[in-house]
């Protein structure tokens, strides 16, 4: 299929969806927008059809199919997750698993032509005995304790069974590593832009960032162009926890696991519904995904891991000059 | 009427100069941390306030207390890592005390260095004791006797990874953890990889068993060399056994910690943490012609026999140079 004309996209108050329909209105002047989301968002371009369906509405699947039917859509972009985990766990359940799950049974009925979906290399889990470098074959394994991490590996399982029974689909999942940017705003980025970052004591692992316009720049030629399967979306190089925190001029609080444990368990529960293991596990062991496919497929990305975390230290630093 | 082309030295100025000039230096320092080619700061005068009856700035001492205790730890590195994690500022720090553990204390002497290949190759050694002093002092003796090669890295088990202290370090100085993917990726850049196919329970053998190899696991390292396409180097290496002679292995309290045993020298759990020091030993390691697999078929790595042969082969010529070398020398110490 060429181009796609006509493209739908889930979840229009995401980052990345708001991201990409700002690109793709700017690309050409012929392809539509079709957005689907919860609230219509503030300054919507006047091109952009806006539908408001609620995900985790029961009559949901069949309420998408209606608008991919009328305005005839050829390519959906799912980027319907929570951009943070809630303590609200079936809530969380019921849009990024249940409405994964109506997204593709409308997909299904309206033979949509072009599938992509955003996703996370987090959902591999940070585990020690994880390879340096984890490539797209690698078993999702996420994390026990972190909900939103498993409902979106439930999420990207019912996808890859859906793929299987829809040969004529081109389905595109893009696992992007932690977006920092000078826009880029989720619950990860609000860690680090704490004065003092509290640190488990003893471990430094290696970590990977990519910029914001990196990522939307693959999403982007993911909805354009064919790229069926799976790729990591990743900047190149690696470097430390500690560096990162340095580079950035933090002051670290180093404390010992089951204490940093026992101290984050009631804010960790308030916040994110999660214990702290699960977020902090990721601070812990290594997660780096080997981002090589996904660098053959869109392009070279243009921040490093680096510079992608020094755009975001940089941004914030002239926050504070004002 | 004398003229004097002395230059004005009243004493007040040139102090008060000086004393700019230290400022100054100081508050450069400060911006501007020090870069690997820099020397680090001196010490500064005070970490106290000053008694007068100035405000203590708690920030200022805080900073200042961190960065003291901040400067013990691996604080003035680069933190640029190659991909898998080793840091050359931190190998150039750490190095006196690796060519002290090198020359004085261990006293290694490697023969034949000459015969590993140059570029990708694999080479296989005997394991002995828990941690990984044998892989970092043969990828240390390697980089030191060709050092216009890059520095081989060594494998080491899955569990260190999850021991604190000890997984960031191993990492910056040249340590990656032993699997599959980690091994092809780095012979396939071009490096020399260390591997130890006995494991764990080469690891754990008791001093009994001491310079007995244990079975080469099955067949992986042989396999990985197949597919990458690179000659096996045996090494045998003798020293290590003794320098943490364990006499048995305690299960029960060592599962608590996480450690999967937890190993009773003459002198560790008695002495405390400062038993688990090894001892001097004298260290002799032997490197023995390469096999070079090229000859073979392409669909070799499919081959189980074949595989199960080379390994066997690639273990008994190990045991052969610790053999070689265990005749050789005449005591445990020197």
């Amino acid at each position: 299929m060429s181009a796609p004309g006509v493209i739908a996209i889930t979840g229009l108050g995401s980052f990345l969806g708001r991201a990409l329909m700002e690109r793709l209105l700017l690309r050409s002047p012929t392809v539509r927008v079709v957005g689907i989301g919860r609230r219509r968002p503030f300054r919507l371009d006047s091109r952009v059809r806006f539908h408001r369906v609620d995900l985790t509405d029961p009559a949901a699947d069949g309420r998408v199919a209606e608008v991919f039917f009328r305005e005839r859509v050829e390519a959906v972009v799912h980027t319907a997750f929570r951009s943070e985990p809630t303590a609200d766990i079936e809530a969380d359940h019921e849009l990024e698993t249940i409405g994964s799950l109506y997204v593709l049974n409308a997909c299904e009925a309206a033979k949509v032509k072009r599938l992509v979906v955003v996703s996370s290399t987090m959902l591999y889990g940070a585990r020690p005995d994880n390879p340096n470098f984890l490539s797209e074959f690698h078993p999702l394994r996420g994390h026990p304790d972190a909900h939103s991490i498993q409902n979106r590996v439930e999420a990207e399982s019912l996808i890859a069974n859906w793929s299987l029974r829809n040969p004529d689909t081109e389905v595109t999942v893009l696992r992007n590593g932690w977006i920092f940017g000078p826009t880029y705003r989720d619950h990860i980025v609000r860690y680090f832009a704490l004065p003092v970052v509290p640190k488990l004591m003893g471990y430094d692992p290696l970590m990977q960032c990519v910029h914001e316009d990196d990522c939307v720049h693959a999403l982007e030629t993911a909805t354009l162009y064919p790229h069926p399967g799976v790729f990591n979306v990743v900047g190149r190089g690696v470097f430390p926890l500690s560096t990162m925190l340095r580079l950035a001029g933090k002051r670290i609080l180093s404390l010992p696991p089951p204490l940093l444990y026992r101290m984050a368990y009631y804010p960790s529960q308030g916040q994110t519904g999660d214990p702290p293991q699960g977020f902090y596990d990721y601070l812990r062991y290594l997660w780096v995904a080997d981002g090589q496919r996904g660098w053959d497929a869109f392009g070279e990305p243009i921040y490093t891991s680096r510079e992608a975390w020094m755009a975001f230290v940089t941004s914030r630093r002239m926050r504070r000059y004002r | 009427m004398s003229e004097t082309n002395a230059p004005n030295t009243n004493p007040i100025d040139d102090v008060a100069v000086r004393q700019a000039l230290d400022g100054l230096r100081r508050e450069i320092r400060l911006r501007f941390p020090s870069t690997p080619d820099v020397s680090p700061a001196p010490p500064e005068r005070a970490v106290l306030p000053p008694a007068s009856s100035e405000r203590i700035d708690w920030m200022e001492l805080f900073d200042t207390v961190r960065r003291r205790v901040s400067a013990l730890g691996m604080s003035e590195r680069s933190g640029e890592v190659d991909e898998f994690g080793m840091d050359e500022v931190v190998l150039r720090q750490a190095r006196p005390l690796l060519d002290l553990l090198h020359d004085r204390y261990w006293r290694i002497e490697l023969h034949d260095s000459g015969r590993v290949p140059s570029g990708a190759s694999l080479l296989v050694a005997n394991r002995s004791g828990l941690l990984p002093y044998d892989g970092l002092m043969l990828s240390h003796a390697l980089a030191r006797a060709n050092r216009e090669r890059d520095r081989p890295r060594f494998l080491v088990a899955d569990w260190l990874n999850t021991l604190p202290f000890v997984q960031p370090y191993l990492a910056r100085l040249g340590g990656v953890r032993a699997c599959r993917e980690n091994a092809e990726r780095l012979l396939s850049s071009g490096r020399a990889v260390i591997a130890f196919p006995e494991g764990q329970k080469g690891a754990a053998k008791v001093f009994r068993e001491r310079y007995r190899l244990q079975r080469f696991g099955r067949g992986g390292v042989v396999r990985v060399a197949l597919e990458s396409g690179v000659p096996l180097v045996p090494v045998g290496i003798v020293g290590p056994e003794e320098a943490h002679p364990i006499l048995f292995k305690w299960g029960t309290p060592a599962r608590m910690v996480g450690l999967p045993f937890l190993p009773v020298t003459p002198t560790f759990p008695l002495l405390g943490p400062l038993g688990s020091l090894p001892l001097p030993t004298k260290w002799v390691i032997r490197v023995g012609d390469p096999i070079d697999l090229e000859d073979l078929a392409p669909d070799a790595a499919t081959d189980e026999l074949l595989i199960s042969r080379l390994t066997e082969e690639l273990r008994a010529r190990v045991q052969q140079l610790v053999d070689a070398a265990l005749a050789d020398r005449s005591s445990v110490w020197d």
